[in-house]
């Protein structure tokens, strides 16, 4: 990020509010993407953020509010501005990939700079471009008809940034690829974007997707924002219970903030007395701490002296491949723990559990 | 780079198109006017295919209830005299339900069996049975009922020749007979039946089933609990569709119920209008009551799909695993061909070898082949140009109409317009009207507007245009649905104008359910009986009508030439659009 662009970021969206019909889809949210960042929209089924997304393309009119591309109103509830779709300079990759059938796929790709009425030396030299970024230029001629689904979602990539657009919005681009594919697509689209230093808003539900190609995640609920921080911030600094179960796995902890000899401390329901590092938690009240479980250290029990730890036993241990998952009985109820598949606890054995204070988070 | 001059090209575009005030003001009032538009669009839309559709209905009510002279409007004196003039003669409202009952029940029990072993069991030639089964629906009831009479009618019939020359005993059959025109109703007008029983079977999900057979239930068991009450809605709804159908079909209680005196609700309302003097009341009042039940039919028939909607489930078609029948295949497949041989194929061997003959006999010795009846039928003064006339209309009402429908469709289910559903309803309420109804309001509509179009071409025009609308809509409604709006939308975002994105998009996506709507309006078109038969003047002569013409006033072997021409035209439409739609999708409807 230079200091120009966070100056006047490259998209801004105020106080925005849709409906459908008397039903309020978003409620006023507000947010900006620099120029150059990739920002991903995170949120269950039904939380806005395509909404939004379809706002910013001209898709979707909003009941009030602004959206602003470089600081100039591209819609504006004050002033009755609505730019139409094909004259906001933005681009998409669609969810379904809206790959046209009866077009072949360099068709596809020249598309949008046919409408730009480029001459077609140069039009040619940009699709095949285009096409070479996304390895597609075998199948140019090919009627898009007869592509796979990973192949059409390469070709609705490459007729995204064919015609070079400003901002680059995706509406769940991988959610109709396998697994493995998706994992793979997701490193090509971030490289992609990195080197052609695209804006990009990115829609996701799949929180995994978020935290691995994002510069930036916001986090919705219900046509709200949750949170807005970096993939690290939102992993390790929970704000809600909804970021802390949404984004990554959370043991959530009921309990109550103590202050004792100056030092902070955590009561568990079992009694159990935490240390944590809260600044400005309420004191005495009844609260909830989030414990990320790749956070959570195993010792086994009789190893050797563990500064606070706590003696727990193996209730379950579910074998993941990259990782175990335990599931220990500790005296606050149950804790779910991730530990490397080279560190290994039978079921029933005794361990000590520890971890360090700054990675509870309080809610 | 070029994407720099690009990126620059573009802030200057989106400057311009922001900041000057010019653009901005005249984008605004665009965009007023185009709102305002929509405004306007609707009650037009809406005052244009009513007064269509509304407007000739407002004309049978009003002459059901006219007690005074006939065919004067408005009526002198009003009451409710015709209508009981119609409970005097119960026994046309009996006839009407037992032949419409018999049919539909032979039509649901055919079709159920021809759906069942297609989509459910492994037989041979399942894809060209298929498309077999399509054939009898374009023939027509009305040739339906002609070729029936050429085979089964008493003496004259081919096969009661055949019966008697071998046994030397009177009639084997005699279709001149309730029976006869349930049975021809049921071959020709029950394709419906089977195409909405087998659309059922193909939207249940088949691990429905599965789970039945490994939770330990027999496959009878399967069948009884499970299958059954799942496709039970389905099999419902199209009996009372098909139902309603029977109750409003003219032809083949035309052709096979006059000559013995026996009358159903059409045939009593062609009879009460064209005896000397016309009772106009009587037959409105007959239509109304026609009409009546068939919208209450019709009504039931969408109530019940709606509630039994379990059946379709996701609304995905599967193709369901087939069930192994072993040897019973070979009696499957008889089945099958049997349906075929009775339906198209006997019945199209009859038509063309009567009218190669100048007296129709089966007896080879006493045959004596001529193409005199083609001779007659396209030179003879009134029939050639009816050819043509038929040949006009199509042509003319399904180009029209397919550029009518195209924006109509694109109203309802696309433009979000306020109102789009009312439209909607309104577009597709010619279908609970049965077509000689509406012909007659038409009629009566048109002789009392001093615009003379009555007995020109133009009046025939509007009566297909407007009962056809139905087709067309929920033809080309089918495509335009399967067309994911994104496809459209991404081509705003790239930067198309509407009217680029509808030439370069839109249009190429719907052209397959264009040619489709095209060709089915113009079938539609060509082989009209219902509403022709009161619309046709002496100078717009159409082709069913004068088919019937010459079957009442001439020769069988004659009108056989005719229903050949007639379905020969019809088929190679079929063909077409067959083609079209493989070409499109694939694979066969």
């Amino acid at each position: 990020m230079n200091s120009a662009s966070s100056a006047t970021p490259r998209i801004e969206v105020a106080q925005l509010k849709v409906h459908y019909g008397d039903t309020a889809a978003v409620h006023g949210i507000d947010f900006s993407v620099a120029a150059g960042e990739l920002v991903t929209l995170l949120g269950p089924s039904g939380c806005g953020k395509t909404t939004t997304l379809r706002s910013i393309a001209g898709l979707e009119t909003p009941s009030s509010g602004r959206i602003l591309f470089d600081g100039k109103p591209v819609y504006c509830s004050a002033e009755h501005r609505n730019v139409p779709t094909e004259k906001r300079g933005v681009s998409m990759v669609f969810q379904s990939y809206a790959i046209w059938p009866h077009m072949t796929v360099f068709d596809n790709v020249a598309y949008g700079l046919r409408v730009r009425r480029l001459p077609s030396t140069q039009m040619r030299q940009q699709v095949e471009h285009a096409l070479d970024l996304v390895q597609m230029r075998a199948f140019s001629d090919r009627s898009a008809s007869k592509l796979s689904g990973g192949q059409q979602q390469r070709v609705a990539v490459a007729r995204a940034i064919a015609f070079s657009p400003e901002v680059l919005l995706f509406d769940e681009p991988l959610s109709n690829l396998d697994a493995r594919l998706r994992a793979e697509m997701r490193v090509e689209l971030r490289d992609l974007q990195q080197r052609l230093g695209i804006t990009s808003l990115y829609v996701t539900h799949d929180q995994e997707e978020a935290l691995a190609i994002s510069d930036r995640v916001i986090v919705m609920r219900e046509g709200r924002i949750e949170q807005i921080g970096t993939p690290e911030e939102i992993y390790a600094q929970p704000d809600s219970r909804f970021v802390a179960d949404f984004v990554g796995c959370a043991n959530l902890i009921p309990g109550r903030l103590r202050e004792g000899d100056g030092k902070l401390s955590f009561e568990t329901e079992g009694s159990l007395s935490l240390a944590v590092a809260a600044n400005a938690a309420l004191r005495g009240e009844a609260t909830t701490l989030a414990l990320r479980p790749a956070f959570v250290t195993l010792t086994h029990a009789g190893a050797g002296q563990v500064p606070d730890g706590i003696i727990g036993s193996v209730h379950r241990r579910m074998f993941h491949g990259d990782y175990v998952q335990y599931i220990v009985d500790w005296p606050a109820g149950k804790l779910i723990v991730r530990r490397p598949p080279t560190e290994v606890f039978a079921e029933g054995s005794k361990v000590i559990i520890s971890f360090s204070a700054e990675h509870c988070v309080l809610l | 780079m070029s994407s720099s001059t690009a990126r620059h090209a573009r802030s200057t575009q989106l400057q311009s198109a922001v900041q000057s005030p010019v653009a901005t003001g005249a984008a605004r009032a665009l965009h007023a006017v185009a709102g305002r538009a929509r405004y306007i669009l609707t009650p037009l839309v809406l005052l244009i295919c009513g007064g269509l559709v509304l407007y000739p209905m407002m004309f049978v009510v009003a002459e059901s209830f006219n007690t005074g002279e006939a065919g004067h409007f408005p009526p002198s004196a009003i009451g409710l005299d015709n209508y009981a003039e119609m409970f005097e003669d119960v026994h046309i409202l009996e006839n009407t339900a037992l032949v419409a009952g018999l049919a539909a029940a032979m039509a649901i029990l055919i079709g159920f069996t021809l759906a069942w072993i297609l989509t459910r069991t492994a037989i041979p030639g399942r894809a060209l049975l298929e498309q077999l089964i399509g054939l009898p629906y374009y023939m027509t009831p009305l040739v339906g009922a002609l070729s029936w009479a050429v085979l089964a009618g008493p003496k004259t019939g081919l096969l009661n020749q055949l019966w008697q020359h071998l046994t030397g005993s009177s009639d084997l059959l005699n279709v001149y007979s309730p029976f006869g025109i349930a049975w021809v109703m049921a071959l020709f007008e029950g394709t419906v039946a089977f195409v909405m029983i087998s659309a059922t079977m193909k939207s249940m999900d088949p691990s429905l089933e599965e789970a039945s057979r490994v939770m330990g239930g027999g496959k009878l068991r399967t069948i009884l609990r499970v299958t059954l009450p799942l496709v039970a809605p389905g099999v419902l709804s199209a009996a009372v569709f098909v139902f309603a159908e029977m109750l409003g079909s003219f032809a083949a209680a035309f052709v096979l119920g006059i000559p013995a005196r026996f009358f159903v609700i059409t045939t009593a309302i062609w009879e009460e209008t064209l005896s000397f003097p016309p009772d106009y009341g009587r037959a409105a009042a007959t239509g109304m009551a026609l009409f009546l039940v068939m919208l209450v039919t019709l009504t039931i028939a969408r109530l019940v799909l709606r509630k039994g909607s379990y059946a379709t489930i996701s609304g995905k078609a599967f193709r369901p695993r087939p069930v192994e029948v072993g040897r019973l295949r070979w009696v499957l497949q008889f089945i099958c061909w049997s349906y075929v041989g009775l339906a198209v194929v006997l019945p199209l061997a009859a038509l063309l070898l009567t009218s190669f003959q100048r007296f129709a006999t089966v007896i080879w010795s006493q045959t004596h082949f001529t193409a005199v009846n083609y001779r007659t039928a396209l030179q003879m003064g009134a029939l050639g140009p009816a050819f043509a006339n038929s040949l006009i209309l199509g042509l003319s009402v399904a180009t029209i109409g397919v550029c009518v429908v195209g924006v109509l469709v694109w109203i309802i289910y696309r433009s979000r317009t306020p109102g789009s559903t009312l439209i909607e309803y309104v577009v597709m309420f010619p279908q609970a009207v049965p077509r000689m109804v509406f012909g007659l309001g038409l009629l009566w509509a048109w002789l009392n507007i001093p615009i003379p179009i009555y007995g020109t071409l133009w009046l025939l025009g509007l009566a297909y245009f407007t009962v056809f609308l139905p087709l067309g809509v929920r033809t080309l409604a089918g495509v335009v649905m399967q067309i994911d709006p994104g496809l459209e939308e991404c081509a705003r975002v790239c930067g198309a104008s509407w009217i680029r994105q509808m030439r370069t998009v839109t249009l190429p996506l719907m052209r397959p359910g264009i040619t489709a709507a095209w060709l089915l309006i113009f079938i539609a078109s060509v082989r009209e009986l219902g509403a022709s038969i009161f619309l046709m003047g002496p100078n717009s002569k159409v082709i069913a009508p004068q088919i019937v013409n010459t079957w009442l006033a001439s020769s069988s072997e004659l009108s056989a030439a005719m229903a050949v021409l007639q379905t020969v035209t019809v088929f190679i439409g079929v063909a077409i659009l067959l083609r079209t739609v493989r070409r499109f999708y694939g694979a066969p409807m």
